[in-house]
Formats: structure tokens, C-alpha cells, sequence
């Protein structure tokens, strides 16, 4: 299975591993020191999880009520209900506004539907303008995390790529790499005719999207050329245009540790006079792709309310050692164990679910208190009881047999008696090749306490070390 | 413009799917908490910060990387704006139509192509608002042209009246007219942190950003 | 401390590791057994030496539709506590009188300490441990990598998580880690041991129950 290959791949890189626990450890500092300055934390991600919740409750009218606004002020909308439909109307846009030069900043939605490679199909090739997207594009690679998708390379790694791809002498410093990406995405910025954005929210009550950023190039993206295609996923909705201060005091905290970014831009619709500055044309495509499915049950449904943040992704234990990779796809860490399933299908992505100890480190960080460790179990219990296959049966028999003996106390005694008595183990190379692994004690509780030797004079912890 | 209302079978079946699906899982939501009204958000540093809102706005404007001049009335203010220019060597400037940018600073380049203002080395807008608590810029494109002069150029200044910093992120959001087709909040220069978690100010957008503060005498 | 303690023999197993790996009917049944077991005991309490376990009867409800049953398990998880929760919090006691002399270090297991909210609970009655020295871990709250079945589904990544803890714990230089949970101790001691460390692992009511 990938996922056990990818993830022992990330173990034995020494240098993945080191580059991780820099990044999940610092945005964790960060995000700590970031929240101190909230007076009611608590209290907002309380506020963010209800809005959420309202929301997503009568999705169906915040959507007609922001597809409304939006067509009212100028904004095209199309609807797309799955990854092919959202890549066939944004492939044709492009055609139609006869598009030469393509930008485009991060969206995590263009890589789930995979629009990069439908559009170079169509022979379209949009340049990625978000630096960590764009490393990973020249390096043909995919992200390893949801905001700084190139923390899998080194320095070293991107000047050799650099000087390859864009002909630059190497150089070492953070600095001239930057310079050297600006540079050559500025020459594309300065022809390119169509731009190509995600979104973050955008609001029913007036038409307005809004993309958070920190480099400029959404802001480049989105009022340079003639034509600006807003992708967004049917989650993305909320109710008012005062309900952003919330998320706004949330999201950029809980991802960098920054109480903003550098950039938000508000947009509403097209420019209502030809002189103004930006695009003429500005279309808006809704995702579903699975989405509408996760409304059907309250434990599934606050799937629906992530923004996107990656804080779970850096207060992961598991996601520190292995990083986005092995998740195998866009969506990484404990929200892409919870989403990845919802959106291809449970039976293609039964291992994800899995692929956690359950700590809850990820709830506890999360801006909008989506449980995920509840989610986690929701679908694990949907793998056992649809999804079993031929390889849980020996699991199966396993559980079945462990619930026998548990239902049954003298049977379990009999059986543990056994074990104590030859000093088995159970036979778990998987355990042992790491760990040791000590035979039962050679009475057991229930025997001192029928013998009645728990009292006042001999403490418990002389008893069961037998002293 | 409003496009004509024709059939959309996507939109009918996500639409359809959104509320059969909510069907489902209405007897599920038995339990669910109901809906509470929130107080407003109340964000507070909790060391003591200076009341004023203009030394809170200039405090934050450096946490941010932003720098800023405080000025008395429109003469000073082009002095200093010619000196800020003039420090950093830039020789084509491109304005905004703001009648206070043409005013300080009436040979500032207006009208340009997208070319040319690749060749500029500074831009120069006013801001609308300013925000208190984030060191923040708002901008609306309904009351200027200043979305790519502030954006383009990798040196932006912005004029900024102190009577116009508000509060907080939802005060400003309070008063902002949502019919702008661009608001753009602007937070220091831009930056990234994308080759090794190692800051690099100065990415896409400006390298930086330059606050010039009118008291209005 | 002048509570009379009662042991169960019909008792066994909470049901965890069936409801962890997905396996809900087999979960269900073990917890209407345990439900039906403690009711009929008329205890004030029922105290566990787990907060994994404690944590899962706290999630009985949810294993039920039946509003009788959801009734039932939600009445039997209020009077169930772990057992540092129980000392301090029920009966308001710190000090119990206990003696260990060492360097000691606390292991906070994921569900003691996010599904239940204990952190200070075992940290007060460890501080009046006499001559005991505890000693904090910079990664107390992270998780050893044990999580029932994903420590022999996830071999490699569960010990990547658990040499972070036990590098710790070497390096703060401690006679012995202690934690909540039987199977974060089994864990971390079946790694130290193997590592060859002269590091022991104890259970809260191992330390507590010392008396020389």
C-alpha cells in the first residue's frame, strides 16, 4: 500500500524529517504566541464553529443567496459537480477568452479536481505564482503541506532546481532564490491574460470573495489580467460580510502564527466603469466533488467547516514524522485522513482513517473545534461494517474471538491463566522488532485479591511485585 | 450586468443534493446544540498598549515591517513624500487618481500600461482607512484607482489622514462600502517563508511599504 | 483514606479496542455488559487506573440510539473517574502519604489528558510524593505513538513518535517515567528496555502506593 511505502520513505529521509519538526515545531510556537494576543480565544473559535454550523444547515440558501449577489454585481457563476465538470468550465473559459498566458495562485481545490493536468491536456499550461507551488511545479512534485507546500525541500535542493529550470547561477541565500522566482513570474504576470485563484470565504449577504495571502501574487493574479476565474468549494460560504472579522482573527493565527497576512483582497463582482483597475470578466465556479455527501450526518458535516488553516496538520505527531506526502493527496495530515475518504470514496482510502493514534492533539488546535478524533472512529466504524474486505478477516476473527472471551469473564480468566502460566507472549514481530515486551506477571490481580492479601499492611505495590 | 436566468442542471442537482442530504441528517441533529448569540469578538493585547489609536497604529505598523512618517498639514506632507522618494532613488513614480496624490505630488504618473508600471519604482496612493490593531491599510476601488500602484511597484507609499484609523479589523469592516469591487486590506510588505521557513520580505507585492501619517492641522 | 473498595470479578474489558478499530457491534455489546455489571453494584464510584478506558466509558453514549441506553451509559460515565481525577477532585485529597526517593518524570497519555482534562490532577499528587523530585518533560503532551491497533498497524511511524518521548525522557535524566495509562507505559518501557535504558517505567498507582 502507498501510504505504508510513502511514509517509510518520509522515515528515512533524514532530511524531510529534520526539515518537519523545524516546521511543525516553529508554526506551533508561533501559532501559541499568535493566540495571546486574542482576548477570547475560546470564545471565537465557539463563535467561527456556529457560523459554521448555521451555515452549513441551510447551505442550499447561502448559496442561491451568494450566487445572486454575486451575478447582481457582475461575477458569472458556474456550477460543477465534480473534479471533471470544474476542469471542463474552467478549460473552456480559457478557450473562449483565448488565454495565451495563464496564472495562477494557490488553490487547494485546483489540486484536488487535478485542474493543472486537465488543462495541459487541453494544451493550456497555467504557471503556478505562490513560491512554494511554483518550486514544486518546476520540481514536478506535490505539495507536503497545506501552506507551505516546498517544506520538503532543501535550500540546496531549489537553487539546483533554479539554476536548471531558470538558468540562474546557484546561490545559497533565501533571499536571490526569492528574487530569481520574482523575476521570472513577474515577466508572466506582466502578459498574462487570464488569472486563476482560489478562495477563502466568500459572503452570501453581498457577492464578495475573499483571498488571504502573504506574496502578492493572488493580488497580481486577480486585477491584472482581462479575465479572473475564482474557484471555490460549495463549503466556502458564510452567512454576512461582518462575519469575516471572526475567521479573519482566527485563520491567519492558527496557520502562520501571523495576526494577518499581508493581503486581504475583498472582491466583489467586476469593475463598475471600464477605466477601472481590473479584470472584465470574473467567474466564480462552485465545487461540490463529494461535498453535498458530508452533509448528511452532523459527525460528517463538520468536515465542511475547515478553512484551511493547517493547524492540525502542525500540532500532528504522526503528520511530523511523515509529512503530506504519503496521505496521497492535496489534502494532508488529520484533515486529509477525514476528507480524503469523503471525497474519492472510503473504499479507495480506507487505510487514512487509520493512519492515527487518536491523540487529539489536532481537535484541540483546530479554529472551528472540528472533532476530528470523532470522525476518525466515524469512519472507521464505516470501513468494518461496508468496506471489510478480504484483508480484516483474520482481523475480524480476531475482534470476534477478543469479544467472545471478554463476554465470558471465567473464559478469560482461563485464558490469561494459560498465558501466565507457559509465559507466552503473543506473537507481534510488529511490536517486538522495536520494543520489548514483558510476560504477564505470574499472579494475577484477581488472584490477590480472592487471597485477600490487599490490606492495610502490605501496600498494592508490594502485592503485585510480589514482594 | 446580470446574466439571464437559464436551466442549470448542475446547479438543480448539487442544490438538490445539499438539501436531500441535510433531509438525512435532520433526525441526527436532535442533539446538536442550539444557536447562541455570540458577544462581539473583543481582541486585546493583554500588556498595556497605549490608548491612542495613532500610537497603537504605528506600533503595530512596525511589528509588521511597515514604516511610517507622521506629518502636519499638505506641505509638510509633500516635503516628506519627496524626501521618501528621493531616499530611495526612485525616479518614475506612478500615482493614484486620488486628488490628494495629485496634489503632493502632481508629476506622479497616471494612466499607465501595464508595461510601464512594471518600470516604476515606487507607487503612491492614499489609503482609506487605516486599522489600529493590525497596522493595517484598507482600500476601496470605488473612492480610488490605487489597486496597482500599491501592488505593482516594489516600493508603495500611502497617504493616510490619522482621522481615518479605526479600531479594529471589525470596525473597518463596518465601514467599508462592500459595492467596491476590490477591497484590499494591505498588512506590511509582502513576504514569504517558503524556502526553509527562512523570511524573505519583498516577494510578488512591495518590498515595502511606507505609511505617511497627516495630522490635519 | 476511608473508602471501601470493591472489586468485580464479572468484569473485563471496557470494550476500547473494539470501538478504536472500528468494530462497533463488539464494542456495543462489552458496553451494555459493563453498564449492566456497574449499575447493579450500587457503588458511589467506580474508579479506573486508565483514563483510556475511563475516557471510553465516557463515550458509551454514543454507541447507542436507544434513549434508554443513552440514558443509562450517560448516568454510569458521571459517576466514573479515573484515578488521580477521583483523589483529587472527589475526595479533595493530595497528599497520600506515599514515599519514592527519585527523579521523576510525568507522561501525560492523549486521552487522561485531552478527552478527560487531567494535567495538574497528577502532577499535585506526584509533588507530594516525599522525596520524589518530578521534573517536567518538554514534550509531556505529546503522544507516545502507542493508539491501541495503530502501534502494530503503523510500526514505524509509532516508534518514530515514541523515540521523541524516550530521547526526552533520557535526556532529562529521570529514574523513572510515570503516566496514567498501562499502554503508554507499555510502550515507552518496551522501548527504554530495549534501548538498554536503566529508566523504569510506573504506573500512578505504582508511585502512590510506595511507601519506602
Amino acid at each position: 500500500m502507498t501510504f505504508d511505502r510513502d511514509a517509510r520513505a518520509a522515515l528515512n529521509d533524514p532530511q524531510l524529517r529534520g526539515a518537519l519538526r523545524q516546521a511543525t515545531t516553529l508554526f506551533g510556537e508561533r501559532r501559541r504566541a499568535a493566540i495571546a494576543s486574542v482576548a477570547d480565544w475560546e470564545g471565537a473559535r465557539d463563535r467561527a464553529r456556529a457560523i459554521k454550523d448555521e451555515t452549513l444547515l441551510h447551505l442550499d440558501r447561502y448559496l442561491e443567496q451568494f450566487t445572486a449577489n454575486a451575478d447582481r454585481t457582475g461575477a458569472r457563476i458556474h456550477w460543477a459537480r465534480d473534479a471533471a465538470e470544474a476542469c471542463e468550465i474552467i478549460g473552456r473559459i480559457a478557450e473562449e477568452r483565448g488565454a495565451r498566458t495563464i496564472v495562477k495562485s494557490k488553490s487547494m481545490a485546483s489540486e484536488e479536481i487535478h485542474l493543472n493536468a486537465a488543462l495541459a491536456r487541453r494544451g493550456i499550461e497555467p504557471i503556478e505564482t505562490d513560491l512554494g507551488e511554483y518550486i514544486i511545479q518546476l520540481a514536478g512534485e506535490t505539495p507536503s503541506h497545506i501552506v507551505a507546500p516546498a517544506i520538503h525541500k532543501t535550500r540546496g535542493q531549489i537553487a539546483a532546481l533554479f539554476a536548471e529550470k531558470l538558468g540562474i547561477a546557484p546561490s545559497d541565500d533565501a533571499e536571490a532564490l526569492t528574487a530569481a522566482a520574482r523575476q521570472a513570474l513577474r515577466r508572466r504576470f506582466a502578459e498574462a491574460d487570464l488569472g486563476i485563484s482560489g478562495v477563502n470565504f466568500a459572503v452570501a449577504e453581498t457577492g464578495t470573495i475573499l483571498i488571504l495571502e502573504n506574496e502578492g501574487n493572488a493580488r497580481l493574479t486577480t486585477s491584472l489580467p482581462r479575465t479572473h476565474i475564482a474557484l471555490m468549494g460549495i463549503e466556502k460560504v458564510i452567512p454576512r460580510f461582518a462575519d469575516l472579522e471572526v475567521f479573519l482573527q482566527l485563520l491567519p493565527r492558527s496557520g502562520t502564527g501571523q495576526v494577518l497576512t499581508a493581503y486581504q483582497s475583498l472582491l466583489t463582482g467586476v469593475k463598475r466603469r471600464p477605466e477601472d483597475e481590473g479584470p472584465e470578466q470574473l467567474h466564480i465556479v462552485l465545487l461540490d466533488n463529494g461535498r453535498s455527501r458530508m452533509l448528511a450526518a452532523p459527525v460528517t458535516r463538520q468536515s465542511l467547516a475547515c478553512i484551511r488553516c493547517g493547524a492540525c496538520l502542525n500540532a500532528c505527531p504522526v503528520y511530523r514524522q511523515i509529512g503530506g506526502h504519503a496521505y496521497g493527496s492535496v489534502y494532508a495530515g488529520p484533515i486529509g485522513a477525514v476528507l480524503t475518504p469523503q471525497l474519492i470514496g472510503l473504499e479507495r482510502a480506507a487505510h487514512l482513517p487509520y493512519a492515527s493514534s487518536l491523540c487529539g492533539a489536532c481537535r484541540d488546535v483546530c479554529p472551528v473545534k472540528i472533532d476530528i478524533p470523532a470522525l476518525l472512529l466515524h469512519l472507521r466504524a464505516e470501513v468494518i461494517e461496508r468496506h471489510a474486505g478480504k484483508q480484516r478477516l483474520l482481523e475480524r476473527l480476531a475482534f470476534r474471538s477478543y469479544a467472545a472471551v471478554m463476554a465470558r469473564p471465567r473464559l478469560y480468566e482461563w485464558v490469561m491463566g494459560i498465558a501466565r502460566l507457559l509465559r507466552i507472549t503473543p506473537p507481534l514481530p510488529a511490536w517486538t522488532k522495536w520494543r520489548d515486551l514483558r510476560p504477564l506477571a505470574p499472579r494475577s490481580f484477581r488472584d490477590e485479591w480472592r487471597a485477600d492479601a490487599v490490606d492495610e499492611k502490605r501496600s498494592l505495590y508490594d502485592v503485585t511485585h510480589n514482594r | 450586468m446580470t446574466s439571464p436566468i437559464i436551466a442549470d442542471p448542475a446547479r438543480d442537482q448539487i442544490l438538490r443534493s445539499i438539501r436531500e442530504n441535510l433531509a438525512t441528517s435532520a433526525p441526527l441533529d436532535a442533539m446538536t446544540h442550539a444557536r447562541r448569540d455570540h458577544p462581539p469578538l473583543v481582541a486585546r493585547a493583554p500588556s498595556p498598549e497605549p490608548r491612542d489609536p495613532v500610537q497603537r497604529f504605528t506600533t503595530q505598523l512596525e511589528a509588521v515591517g511597515a514604516q511610517w512618517t507622521l506629518v502636519r498639514g499638505e506641505a509638510e506632507a509633500a516635503r516628506a513624500l519627496r524626501r521618501i522618494l528621493a531616499d530611495v532613488g526612485a525616479k518614475r513614480v506612478a500615482g493614484s487618481d486620488a486628488p490628494l496624490v495629485r496634489r503632493l505630488l502632481p508629476e506622479s504618473l497616471t494612466g499607465l500600461t501595464r508595461d510601464e508600471l512594471f518600470t516604476c519604482d515606487a507607487g503612491v496612493t492614499s489609503a482609506q482607512w487605516g486599522i489600529a490593531e493590525t497596522g493595517t491599510l484598507v482600500l476601496e476601488s470605488a473612492r480610488e484607482r490605487s489597486r496597482l500602484a500599491s501592488l505593482v511597484p516594489p516600493i508603495h507609499v500611502a497617504l493616510l489622514s490619522t482621522r481615518c484609523i479605526c479600531d479594529s479589523l471589525g470596525d473597518a469592516l463596518a465601514r467599508v462600502d462592500p459595492a467596491s469591487h476590490a477591497i484590499t486590506l494591505i498588512t506590511g510588505p509582502s513576504r514569504t517563508s517558503d524556502i526553509e521557513l527562512t523570511l524573505v520580505v519583498g516577494v510578488h507585492g512591495p518590498q515595502t511599504v511606507h505609511i505617511l501619517l497627516l495630522e490635519e492641522e | 483514606m476511608g473508602c471501601v473498595v470493591e472489586f468485580d470479578e464479572r468484569q473485563t474489558c471496557c470494550g476500547q479496542p473494539a470501538f478504536n478499530t472500528g468494530y462497533r457491534p463488539e464494542a456495543r455489546m462489552l458496553a451494555r455488559r459493563f453498564i449492566e455489571i456497574f449499575e447493579s453494584s450500587g457503588a458511589d464510584a467506580i474508579v479506573s487506573p486508565s483514563g483510556s478506558c475511563t475516557a471510553m466509558v465516557h463515550h458509551y453514549e454514543e454507541l447507542f440510539e436507544d434513549a434508554a441506553w443513552r440514558g443509562r451509559a450517560w448516568a454510569l460515565a458521571e459517576r466514573t473517574h479515573e484515578l488521580s481525577a477521583f483523589l483529587v477532585n472527589q475526595l479533595g485529597v493530595e497528599d497520600v502519604g506515599a514515599t519514592f526517593a527519585g527523579r521523576l518524570t510525568w507522561h501525560d497519555a492523549c486521552h487522561g489528558l485531552r478527552d478527560l482534562g487531567l494535567k495538574s490532577e497528577p502532577r499535585r499528587l506526584l509533588r507530594h510524593v516525599r522525596g520524589a523530585e518530578l521534573v517536567e518533560l518538554p514534550n509531556a503532551e505529546s503522544c507516545c505513538g502507542f493508539g491501541g491497533t495503530f502501534s502494530v498497524k503503523h510500526p514505524e511511524i509509532s516508534v518514530a513518535m515514541l523515540d521523541e518521548k524516550v530521547e526526552a525522557i533520557e535526556r532529562a535524566g529521570v529514574d523513572a517515567v510515570v503516566s496514567g495509562d498501562a499502554s503508554c507505559l507499555m510502550q515507552i518501557g518496551g522501548r527504554l528496555s530495549r534501548r538498554g535504558s536503566a529508566v523504569r517505567v510506573m504506573h500512578l498507582a505504582d508511585i502512590l502506593a510506595a511507601t519506602a
